[in-house]
């Protein structure tokens, strides 16, 4: 699964596999704005087939905190 | 890349649209446009439009997107429109509908831009339920109400256009295109999913705008006007009509016969027995396309690129203004690869999609519709008795002695200048300077006293070419400089241009001008008119091409010329 949301997030914020990990934020990943991060959940939703609630992605201030979302939906 | 066309875009939005300029950007390269975007800040549509020095007018945008949303507009009256009376209500639309109006004038004064202005999307819930119909001024017809006032009101304005929003959530659905986790988040309207499809319906408007539309489609016979191989199945045993399969390409022939009466181009490109597939075109009763549709016609075993050049040769368009339908990739492929200009579509298998996939194609819009545009296929069925005439005439100088060319030059005014912008937008070949106008322009040239600008209208024993020649010409003292100089290829080889040309040296000569001076603009399309000049007997003088009016003028006594004055 992590492969697979590496990918999209590379993708998304057009940066490399290398430059994300657990701890990777807004704080530290300047491609990482509000916008942008709606284009994320959305292709994650596309790709992972499923649909979040809306408070579960308020909730995600990290990688690792959306690695915890996904998992609870598939 | 240095033909790239360039383009600048203005988007405004009354939320977020974030991701659309992007989107214009790559739809924009893929067609071989360099496109320039601005997008106002969130909301700041109104400073933006009605502050003359905003950055958006700075920006300079050619084309300018309007895009505003029904909860915008609406207000909290979204939520329940019954909160105040019917005489508001109607007093709320005329509003609305000022309000919209007056930044539409706002922007096309303050600049050259044409303007888009989105339609709003009928709400699809009302408080009243079923009875929203019954109340006077429903939440429906409220929305109703300021669609169609802005719709009439902007009808006559050339330089406006209306998007159907609500056509593009018709079309998508409003479950798909709104997306209320997206909305709440960031004010998004659009579903972020949807911006592509969005993006793909705005395009419409640059095909238009920069002229870059296709004008003929060219079509395979077996399994693409009908189903199956009529050399293998025969007139009887191929599927027009009758049967689930048959009825697909019925369908697709009656959208097929809609796009020729307003102007597109059909040709025939097929590797068949000629007899056998004239034969159906002809003769079976389920064939919506007849035989005089086409306006070309190759039946044949030659290879289809060669089929493809040889239809192009003989309608006189450009191979980047064919598209090209062939249900065999094979066929497709060699197409590709051979002629790259043309337009060749991925038919999908299954030929229930086909009408679809013809008709989500945005390649045949065109900004301003003129007569000419509609009575192309009348034109070119004219032009196809011309060539055959042609043929049977074996002396060319006889030949167009007996065509009995009539030239009416006319001046530009409110009926010609459309037509005469078109003209300067889309003509390639014969063009001398390939100097574009927007009508405004044109507006302008036609009330400056030291400018000649006129059109000829083209006609002959076959029929009437309509507008097909158009010129600008810079009146200074002793001389005059041609601006521009133009002949739409349909009425290449007739002649035309030296008959315009001696009209207007002796003209001059009348004015006692001296010298007439013009020049040659080499593109990678101008080549027919290269020697022009030349051959008329212009000398070179620096980058001039000069004619002293004491020179013999060519006389062209085959064509008469009409001047309305």
């Amino acid at each position: 699964m992590n492969e697979r949301l590496y990918k999209i997030i590379s993708q998304v914020f057009n940066i490399r596999l290398e430059d994300i990990n657990e701890e990777s934020s807004p704080e530290n990943l300047e491609e990482w704005d509000s916008f942008k991060f709606l284009v994320l959940m959305d292709k994650i939703e596309t790709e992972f087939n499923t649909k979040f609630d809306l408070k579960d992605i308020l909730e995600i201030k990290k990688v690792k905190d959306l690695e915890k979302v996904i998992s609870k939906y598939i | 890349m240095t033909d790239m066309k360039k383009l600048r875009i203005g988007i405004l939005g009354s939320f977020t649209l974030n991701g659309v300029d992007e989107m214009f950007k790559e739809f924009c390269f893929n067609r071989n446009i360099d496109c320039e975007t601005y997008t106002c800040g969130y909301n700041q549509y109104n400073q933006d439009i009605l502050k003359k020095d905003s950055s958006f007018y700075k920006f300079q945008p050619e084309l300018t997107f309007l895009i505003l949303d029904v909860r915008h507009i609406l207000g909290d009256l979204f939520f329940d429109s019954y909160k105040i009376t019917n005489l508001e209500r109607s007093e709320f639309i005329e509003q609305k509908v000022d309000d919209v109006f007056n930044l539409i004038k706002s922007i096309t004064k303050n600049s050259n831009s044409k303007v888009i202005i989105s339609n709003f999307q009928y709400p699809t819930y009302s408080p009243y339920g079923i009875n929203d119909g019954k109340k006077e001024l429903g939440l429906k017809e409220i929305i109703e109400d300021i669609n169609n006032k802005i719709r009439d009101r902007i009808k006559k304005e050339k330089s406006v256009f209306v998007f159907d929003f609500n056509g593009f959530v018709t079309k998508y659905g409003e479950v798909n295109v709104f997306n209320f986790q997206q909305y709440f988040s960031g004010d998004i309207k659009i579903a972020i999913r949807y911006t592509k499809e969005f993006v793909n319906e705005l395009m419409q408007f640059v095909v238009a705008y920069l002229g870059i539309s296709k004008k003929c489609i060219v079509l395979d016979l077996d399994n693409t006007l009908w189903g199956g191989i009529v050399g293998e199945d025969g007139f009887d045993g191929i599927k027009l009509g009758d049967d689930p399969i048959g009825r697909s390409f019925v369908e697709f022939q009656k959208r097929l016969l809609a796009l020729s009466n307003r102007g597109i181009i059909l040709a025939i490109n097929s590797r068949n027995n000629f007899e056998d597939a004239i034969k159906v075109i002809r003769e079976h009763p389920n064939m919506i396309l007849k035989e005089n549709d086409f306006s070309c016609v190759r039946i044949n075993w030659n290879n289809k690129a060669l089929n493809l050049r040889e239809i192009s040769k003989e309608l006189n368009i450009g191979l980047d203004s064919i598209v090209f339908f062939d249900d065999d990739p094979i066929n497709r492929e060699l197409v590709k690869r051979e002629v790259p200009e043309v337009y060749v579509i991925d038919l999908p298998n299954d030929s229930s999609e086909f009408a679809h996939e013809l008709t989500t194609m945005i390649e045949f819009e065109i900004w301003n519709m003129t007569g000419e545009d509609i009575q192309k296929k009348k034109m070119y069925q004219e032009q196809k008795q011309r060539i055959e005439y042609e043929e049977k005439i074996d002396n060319y100088e006889e030949f167009l002695r007996k065509m009995d060319i009539q030239i009416e030059i006319k001046e530009a005014d409110n009926f010609t200048i459309p037509r005469i912008s078109q003209l300067t937008l889309k003509t390639n070949q014969f063009n001398l300077t390939t100097k574009r106008y927007q009508e405004k322009e044109i507006l302008s040239f036609s009330q400056d006293r030291n400018s000649v600008i006129e059109c000829a209208r083209v006609k002959d024993k076959f029929g009437d070419n309509g507008i097909t020649g158009v010129y600008i010409i810079k009146k200074e003292d002793k001389e005059w400089i041609i601006d521009t100089f133009l002949l739409s290829c349909r009425i290449i080889g007739r002649d035309v241009e030296n008959a315009l040309l001696s009209e207007i040296i002796k003209r001059a000569k009348k004015e006692n001008v001296k010298k007439i001076k013009g020049i040659f603009i080499p593109t990678k399309k101008n080549k027919p008119a290269e020697k022009f000049f030349q051959e008329f007997g212009f000398k070179k003088e620096n980058e001039y091409w000069v004619f002293d009016t004491e020179q013999t003028i060519k006389s062209v006594d085959h064509i008469k010329i009409i001047k309305n004055e």
